[in-house]
């Protein structure tokens, strides 16, 4: 398609930086600064690097002086255009917890300056449409990033000589200028003179253009360009076959490249920082000396952190090379089941970046060249963003149950309307300002409010269960993807839950055992540590005379008074008990869903009747932190609940 | 409203206790300023003799901040009897933590360096290896730097204080380094940064000031000092000028200890 294009002098650039700056907004644009061509609000066009490049190899990035005055004659420095709009720090909002134990929440939505990007790069630009759909368009639109975000003016800059690092062509992002950008200029500095070719892709491009003097762009000058780009394309530093990818990556989880990796990668989190694309993030809750008064603030996070995979207190991920290939099965793998494109747009950053010098290029080649590729997941078909503000509402304690001696189960009046909506299987996020946040399953609707239960583990949840009837605490949800409960219509019913995995199983159970004609036959399998561990005693007890419900229950140790079976839940499952053609749902430790699945497996239960509920911490619940990342999956909405096919080729794999 | 009925609960007791050290970290503490103020309405600072002369060299404490490492007999007494009396403590610096710059002597002849220094060596009584607090009591949180960040210090107080897990962030410098958007000494200058291996918490100051980091808040988690050590040389740097690197202020911590080793055994 031929957009409008025009040839403009180079002292026309001056119109085109104040036609940028119009109504008070602020033009970001490349200059120099501590030796390196970084991103900054501008006031001139003589702040832009003229006349300055970059040379660039792994882990090495020099500054050097060029013989002619081009504007743009480098590729792309440490800086993208990511900050501007996904801050590397800052408050999602503030709460307070008053000395009557009420709660409040105030979402922080920031109300910048509009903004102009000028000389953004191809890779960029499709840097920012990823971004666009991690934080705006695709499931969620995050208010934040879309208040920095909308009402930007782009301004491309065609790539003419990539750089030694560059492999946009492979990626399809570059090198030409392509959706995202409102203009795209192309440099021309020869014997004829210096002068852009400014092409103008959308309206407000067009706009800006008709107010440029020059005049139209010759057949000659189109054809340089198109020349031009066709030559970068050819001259990529690097290239990299993207095809089947993403299931060639997967086939190589075991192979022995990312351990060789780990011995050269420091850990650092430079790569993931100067990635345009990587968004994953943390939270904190800084507060007052009180606890009174807390801002919930989120950070740019790295998968090189142990912080990245922490769970109950301990990292899924404590080796280097799991760390590494957990960063590169998802930009290039798990990205394109979760967002439908992959997430690298081929800039080199990381590899000019990297302390160590480490080839991202090399090392996914090395690793996947000529594997055979497994299947992966298609991303799923998405409608319309839903405005997701992060900000939990307030909700009420109405009751107050002790379960166990470090279980308790509190209902909640969602405020203000006192709503029960949520599916079994689903979670919220429950928080105390000053304290924390964490996902906890829904136990049930006791027909005033939505129950929880909670198990007193760690400073936040051992304040949750210390909450009294009257208190107030912090709301987000419900999340996630619950029980298949029309797939489990028909059929026998296995129900196998491990501890307090009982919890997100409890509402399931309800709602078949209050609806025989659809669940004609349910069993329960039940295991806990001791008889004082079983939860919920006298709900189940008040269940076992129902025709069509059976209950079976174990206990890995007991006292002298205990008649029941002792031993793991496994020992349950025999041909008497669990018919070949049930359909089960299974919630407990991996290490018991793992044998559990194996035990259905032999009773005739194929993979595809068995769904089983995944951890990982699930921190924004919205898919944007990727901390509960699962592969090609983010728990918190693909999940919790997988049917286990779709969980079997990574399940009980360590380091994911 | 009988607001006399409810007696306000009692502050939890802070002590603060120095071993052997500069007082730097007990600094950052009175740098507080503003907040040292709202501090001791909530904490009764109850020994705190860089500060006050209000003292109690024998009480009990809910939180006991320890500065400096155990370089001395006596040390290792009261650091023991400071345990004792303490229901949490908390090292405060590198010298608690890993030693500090004094751990320097570690391994070497130190009644040469007495002689060496001292014009009457018979005044001096000194170990022979300067030691962190772990090595001899337990630790329930330890705060690196030399010195200590305030706002590390103050998250870890409050969250003592508040009954939350303090968010003290086990990264490398680069990430608080890329955060602040600085750009990397050593890609672009081929400077020596230490940063990939270190614990953030300084807010990458050194390299702030286009300065590579020499490791003031010791090894993060998963140190990769190897490979660091080897994308150092392939720049230049020489086996000894890394040792000395890596045996700096924190060079008393396992993962510099055991990466300054190697490199001497290589300089030799």
């Amino acid at each position: 398609m031929t957009h409008p294009t025009k040839r403009i002098a180079r002292a026309e650039l001056d119109r085109l930086f104040a036609l940028l700056s119009e109504d008070a907004r602020v033009v970001h644009g490349p200059t120099v600064r501590d030796g390196a061509i970084v991103d900054a609000p501008l006031a001139s066009v003589s702040e832009l690097p003229i006349g300055w490049t970059d040379q660039q190899a792994p882990g090495r990035y020099r500054l050097t002086r060029r013989d002619d005055a081009a504007v743009f004659g480098f590729v792309v420095g440490p800086s993208s255009p990511k900050p501007l709009f996904f801050p590397p720090e800052e408050t999602l909002y503030r709460a307070e917890r008053r000395a009557d134990g009420k709660v409040g929440f105030v979402p922080v939505v920031p109300s910048p300056a509009p903004k102009a990007l000028l000389g953004v790069r191809a890779c960029d630009v499709a840097a920012m449409r990823i971004q666009d759909r991690v934080f705006r368009d695709r499931e969620h639109r995050e208010p934040r990033y879309a208040a920095r975000r909308d009402d930007t003016i782009v301004v491309g800059v065609h790539c003419l000589a990539p750089g030694p690092l560059c492999f946009c062509a492979s990626m399809g992002a570059g090198p030409r200028v392509g959706e995202g950008a409102d203009l795209a200029l192309a440099e021309r500095l020869d014997a004829g003179g210096h002068i852009f070719l400014v092409e103008a892709l959308t309206a407000r491009g067009q706009a800006l253009l008709s107010r440029l003097e020059g005049s139209e762009a010759s057949d000659e000058e189109l054809r340089w360009r198109d020349e031009a780009l066709a030559s970068a394309e050819r001259s990529m530093g690097r290239t990299l076959d993207t095809a089947e990818l993403p299931g060639r990556l997967y086939a190589a989880l075991d192979h022995p490249r990312w351990e060789e990796i780990a011995s050269r990668c420091l850990a650092c989190g430079s790569c993931t920082s100067v990635c345009p694309s990587c968004f994953c993030s943390g939270s904190d809750d800084p507060s007052d000396l009180e606890g009174a008064h807390t801002s919930h603030t989120r950070h740019w996070e790295s998968c090189f952190t142990s912080a990245h995979g922490e769970l109950h207190g301990h990292t899924t991920r404590p080796r280097t090379s799991e760390r590494y290939r957990q960063w590169a099965t998802h930009k290039f793998g798990a990205w394109v089941s979760q967002m439908g494109q992959s997430g690298c747009v081929g800039c080199g950053r990381c590899i000019a970046w990297c302390p160590s010098g480490i080839d991202l290029v090399a090392e996914v080649r090395a690793i996947a060249d000529g594997v055979s590729p497994v299947t992966m997941p298609v991303a799923r078909e998405v409608t319309a963003p839903r405005e997701e503000s992060l900000v939990p509402r307030a909700a009420t304690v109405l009751a107050r149950t002790v379960e166990s001696s470090d279980v308790v189960t509190l209902s909640l009046r969602m405020e203000p309307d006192g709503r029960r909506d949520f599916a079994p299987g689903q979670f919220h996020q429950l928080s105390l300002p000053g304290v924390g946040e964490a996902p906890i399953s829904i136990s049930g609707d006791d027909g005033a409010g939505v129950e929880h239960t909670i198990r007193a583990v760690g400073k936040l949840t051992e304040a949750l269960c210390a909450l009294r009837v009257g208190a107030q605490l912090g709301v987000r949800g419900p999340y996630g993807r619950g029980w298949p409960m029309d797939e489990l219509a028909g059929g026998p019913v296995v129900v196998v839950a491990g501890g307090i995995g009982l919890a997100p199983l409890r509402e399931a159970l309800r709602r078949m055992l209050a609806d025989p004609e659809r669940y004609p036959d349910v069993r329960l399998f039940y295991g806990a540590r001791t008889p004082e561990d079983l939860l919920y005693g006298r709900e189940l007890l008040g269940w076992i005379d129902r025709p069509g419900f059976d209950l079976h229950v174990t206990v890995d140790r007991a006292g002298p008074t205990w008649r029941g079976h002792v031993g793991v839940v496994t020992r349950l499952l025999r041909p008497a008990t669990v018919p070949a053609s049930a359909r089960a749902i299974l919630c407990g430790p991996e290490v018991m869903m793992r044998f559990t699945v194996d035990a259905l497996a032999k009773l005739g239960l194929p993979h595809t009747r068995q769904w089983v509920t995944m951890e990982r911490h699930m921190k924004c619940a919205t898919g944007t932190c990727g901390r509960c990342q699962y592969g090609p999956h983010f728990v918190c909405k693909d999940g919790p609940v997988f049917r286990f096919d779709e969980v079997s080729m990574l399940f009980g794999r360590h380091g994911l | 409203m009988g607001s006399e009925a409810h007696a306000p609960p009692a502050r939890p007791r802070l002590g603060v206790f120095k071993l052997a050290s500069c007082d730097g970290c007990q600094l950052t503490l009175i740098g507080c300023e503003d907040e040292l103020l709202a501090l001791s309405e909530k904490v009764d600072i109850a020994h705190f003799p860089e500060a006050s002369s209000r003292t109690d060299v024998h009480g009990r404490f809910d939180v006991a901040l320890v500065e400096g490492s155990v370089s001395a007999e006596w040390q290792r007494e009261e650091l023991l009897s400071i345990r004792e009396r303490s229901k949490l403590l908390v090292t405060i610096g590198a010298c608690a933590t890993s030693g500090g710059v004094q751990a320097l002597r570690n391994g070497k002849d130190v009644s040469e360096f007495v002689r060496a220094v001292y014009a009457s060596p018979a005044y001096i009584s000194t170990l022979d290896r300067s030691t962190p607090v772990s090595a001899h009591v337990s630790v329930d949180y330890e705060l690196r730097g030399c010195p200590i960040d305030k706002h590390q210090l103050l998250e870890v107080l409050t969250a003592l204080l508040v009954g939350r897990r303090p968010a003290i962030r086990d990264e490398s410098v680069c990430m608080e380094c890329k955060r602040r958007g600085n750009v990397c000494v050593l890609v672009a200058h081929g400077e020596p940064c230490l940063g990939p291996v270190v614990h953030a918490g300084c807010g990458a100051l050194c390299p702030r000031f286009a300065r590579g980091c020499y490791g003031c808040f010791g090894p993060k988690e998963s140190p990769a000092t190897a490979a660091l050590a080897a994308r150092l040389k392939e720049l230049g740097v020489p086996a000894a000028d890394l040792a000395r690197r890596f045996r700096s202020i924190s060079g008393g911590a396992p993962a510099f200890a055991d990466e300054a080793a190697k490199q001497e055994l290589e300089h030799d």
